[in-house]
């Protein structure tokens, strides 16, 4: 259990590393910040002096050595635009971002996976073909438009949620729904398959046959071997959500790191953008690791590498 | 289509008592009488708003009588931002939103009023001197900074050296300064290498004055996060991503101002977002709406639409440096017809439903200047005339480009052109780019040698406008080097005196019909929602605004 767990921390360092690599240059073959930076009207000489200054005008190999080293001090540099370190701008995007995160995917676990159990049991029933619906519409809607529609009806018409912003507990009701809305679709079907491959298991046949109680049945051979697959869709989404939802946190002014992530890439802030971008890497990673120490707990037979 | 369109946005404004700031007729100020309680019956002044439209059968002029003003501040305004405000220190504010939330907070010596004059502030008066070199300010004895600090001389002396030399944003607008000498408390010298017409102009935009005891107290960090200035409006807090918030300065020197209590700005990136939460009342007044946008708002209730024409104008650039050097656009009979040859009309029509106005040169309406010249009509077979005139009977071929994704409908604006060209037989290769790339080739002045783009200018003056881009090498976004030109923006750096300046900009308009740098395009309107219980709210071209006058209407 150590020796995996060990393994999978060193796989997430690797990768994060490579993350750090792909977007520094990704991000300077997009142009160059100096002029953007700069009012339109400043002379060349102005623009040639601002990237001395800032140090752009050094080979990118260099400037590329200068900001690991950085990034291992935890220094991720200073934004361009707001010329505050680029990590506390994340970090104080963060509660938001969590708060939003953590309550769509809650919205989208305890809508999702009821409705798809209920389904997987009953296949044909009402309640499947609600559900079934559900799923469809909500991994299938694009999200800015759904946003906006709901809040002209939710806001403007009925005046009941705030259209935009944090400011009051019901601020996140529409923002949560829209972005946990193709989670739950997703967990909704998800949930409903597995039962149904589980149910026809010959180790549930067995347990049915030695006379175990339905009801055992369900909860100890059925739900746990269903929970695998859940446990690594609900990780998965659940760290990109934690980096932010760009669309969603635009569209309802969310002030979270989405929502900063767009601007900071119209402003071509070189060291918030990448600070934002690891700092999501590292979101998915560790959720990512979270989700297979998980699936050892639950399952055996990964924990030894079978 | 161009006047139905305007005839139905006519008569919806006038329904729901739309304002537009157009440039006539000036507000007048009415006499009314007012009841007031039972008995009493007094005089009030107040201020008449008055609804002005584009002309349609006969000019549709609307009289709104507006809620008169608080005796103190009272109640909330909340104003939108569409971006976030990277600081709301006046010379660090990188654009025109966080420029708008930080001027509320300071003064300087003298404003710029909403007909764009200049007005004294701080200084009640100043001397120029002979050679126009030397600005001697008289300074206000009445004015304390929001933590009870007296203003004198020392808070301007304090401004040009903080922010001079600096490496802010704006250090350059007080780098027009030599020397920033203190005479006595209450008098400041002000010495700038050579005359500099446009000195005045930014001194009262950028150069606000700060508060040198507690600058020094505090230092510059903790200033930034709690900012002080003589300002209308104090600073209260700024949760970054969410809010600004300030409260009306009880002792500014303006008698009667401010007349709101509390001021927020809230960020809302998202135009569609800003245009529901007009709606919902959640905030008070929102900018850059598209015009379907501000048109699903004619109809709603509490909201009025304000349009305006943006100072940007839009332009097809040659190129006479690099890329466009031995082509045929260096002949000006080509230039010209090339401007004939597109009807820029029906482009706003057709792309902008209307809601724009043809640029007659560089110069925009509302600036110093404007209207010396008329747009080039269009005519394509004047301006095939011109080519064959020019030697080219046949047209020719060359290439153009334009950014993608910029500005609203550019790339379908740029092919238009491409059209309109290809009618007088001048074949174009457009290619439209990735923006950032775009700019990264149009300051190389690596792009083709026709090529699409904009510019806004905030003082009032197209000075800055002009001389970015038509700076020739020195100015970063330029592609064309003219003489006459350079010689033109010269004079009028150093015309101190106001009519010598407007007579050059006026001849250099007609300089620059003979000889077009570009392909003159447009202005488009910006549109603004504002809820009918905001008071006195004057948006300026540049969509700047001072909120010091403005009031909301208290329900009882």
């Amino acid at each position: 259990m150590q020796r995996y767990f060990l393994t999978r921390v060193g796989q997430s360092l690797l990768l994060l590393i490579g993350v750090l690599v792909l977007v520094f240059f990704l991000v300077r073959i997009t142009g160059d910040p100096a002029r953007l930076m700069m009012p339109r009207e400043a002379s060349a000489a102005a623009v040639e002096a601002f990237r001395e200054e800032m140090g752009f005008n050094r080979p990118l190999l260099v400037q590329f050595g200068d900001y690991f080293l950085g990034v291992l001090q935890g220094d991720f540099g200073r934004s361009l635009h707001f010329k505050s370190p680029a990590l506390d701008l994340v970090l104080q995007r963060l509660p938001a971002t969590v708060h939003l995160a953590a309550t769509a995917i809650l919205f989208a676990m305890l809508v999702g996976v009821p409705l798809g159990l209920v389904g997987g049991f009953n296949p044909g029933s009402a309640v499947d073909s609600v559900g079934r619906l559900l799923a469809l519409l909500g991994q299938s809607i694009p999200n800015f438009w759904l946003g906006l529609l709901l809040m002209l009806l939710f806001a403007v018409r009925l005046g009941l949620l705030p259209s935009f912003g944090r400011d009051e507990w019901r601020s996140v009701i529409l923002p949560a729904f829209v972005l946990g809305l193709p989670t739950m679709g997703q967990l909704v079907r998800l949930t409903r398959s597995a039962v149904l491959e589980v149910r026809g298991e010959d180790f549930i046949r067995t347990a049915h046959s030695k006379g175990l109680e339905p009801g055992i049945i369900y909860t100890k051979h059925v739900l746990r071997n269903v929970a695998i697959p859940l446990v690594s869709v609900i990780g998965v989404q659940f760290g990109y959500m934690l980096g932010g939802s760009i669309i969603i946190e635009t569209v309802f002014a969310w002030p979270g790191i989405g929502q900063l992530l767009e601007q900071a890439i119209g402003w071509r802030d070189y060291p918030l953008v990448m600070a934002i971008a690891v700092f999501t890497s590292l979101a998915v990673l560790t959720i990512n690791l979270l989700t297979d120490v998980a699936y050892a707990v639950i399952d055996p037979r990964i924990r030894y590498g079978h | 289509m161009r006047g139905k369109w305007f005839g139905v946005f006519a008569i919806l404004v006038v329904l729901s008592l739309l304002v537009a700031c157009g440039p006539t007729p000036e507000p007048q100020t009415v006499v009314q009488t007012v009841e007031v309680e039972k008995t009493v019956v007094e005089t009030v002044e107040v201020e008449k708003e008055v609804v002005q439209t584009v002309e349609v059968e006969k000019e549709v002029v609307k009289e709104v009588t507006a809620v008169p003003a608080p005796a103190g501040p009272e109640g909330t305004l909340t104003m939108a931002l569409s971006t976030f405000p990277n600081s709301i220190d006046r010379i660090q504010a990188a654009e025109r939103q966080a420029a708008n939330a930080s001027t509320q907070l300071w003064d300087s010596l003298l404003w710029i009023n909403d007909d764009g004059e200049l007005e004294p502030a701080l200084a009640y008066d100043f001397d120029v001197s002979e050679d126009g070199r030397e600005y001697t300010f008289y300074l206000r004895d009445d004015v304390v900074f929001h933590n009870g600090e007296p203003f004198n001389a020392d808070s301007v002396v304090l401004t040009w050296e903080r922010g001079a030399n600096a490496g802010y944003e704006y250090s350059y607008y007080l780098e027009r300064a030599d020397s920033v000498e203190k005479i006595d408390n209450y008098t400041v010298k002000i010495t700038t290498p050579e005359p500099d017409a446009l000195f005045l102009r930014l001194m009262a935009e950028y150069w606000v004055v700060l508060p040198p005891q507690y600058y020094e107290e505090v230092g510059e960090e903790a200033f930034l996060e709690h900012p002080i200035g003589t300002g209308p409006f104090m600073f209260v807090e700024w949760v970054k991503g969410d809010h600004i918030t300030m409260e009306a300065n009880p002792n500014y020197w303006r008698e009667g101002m401010p007349k709101v209590q509390n001021l927020i700005f809230r960020p809302i990136p998202e135009s569609a977002t800003r245009a529901a939460a007009i709606q919902t009342g959640e905030v008070d007044v929102v900018g850059r709406l598209s015009s379907e946008e501000a048109q699903s708002l004619l109809g709603a209730p509490n909201v009025r639409v304000i349009s305006y024409p943006s100072t940007r104008v839009y332009y097809i650039a040659f190129n006479n440096l690099t890329t466009g050097v031995g082509q045929p656009t260096e002949d000006p009979l080509v230039r010209q017809a090339m401007n004939y040859a597109v009807d820029v009309d029906a482009i706003i029509d057709a792309l902008h439903s209307g809601f724009g106005q043809r640029a007659p040169g560089f110069v925009a309406e509302g600036e110093m200047g404007y209207g010396a010249v008329e747009p080039f009509p269009y005519d394509p077979d004047r301006a095939k005339e011109l080519l064959a005139e020019a030697g080219y009977p046949d047209g020719f071929e060359m290439d153009f480009a334009c950014p993608a994704g910029a500005y609203i409908f550019f790339e379908q604006v740029c092919e238009a052109i491409q059209g309109y060209l290809s009618g007088v037989g001048i074949e174009t290769n457009l290619e439209i780019m990735e923006s950032g790339q775009y700019w990264d080739l149009e300051a190389e002045k690596q792009l083709p040698p026709l090529f699409g783009d904009s510019w806004s200018s905030p003082q009032g003056e197209a000075y800055n406008r002009l001389v970015g881009a038509l700076g020739g090498w020195d100015a970063s976004y330029s592609a064309w080097s003219d003489p006459t030109i350079d010689e033109y923006l010269e004079n009028i750096a150093q015309a101190i005196d106001f009519d010598e300046r407007k007579q050059l900009y006026e001849d250099l308009q007609v300089y620059m019909q003979e000889n077009p740098p570009f392909i003159y395009l447009y202005q488009l309107m910006t549109f603004e929602a504002a809820n009918t219980r905001v008071q006195n709210y004057h948006p300026r071209g540049a969509e700047d605004y001072w909120l010091m006058n403005t009031w909301v209407a208290i329900e009882d």
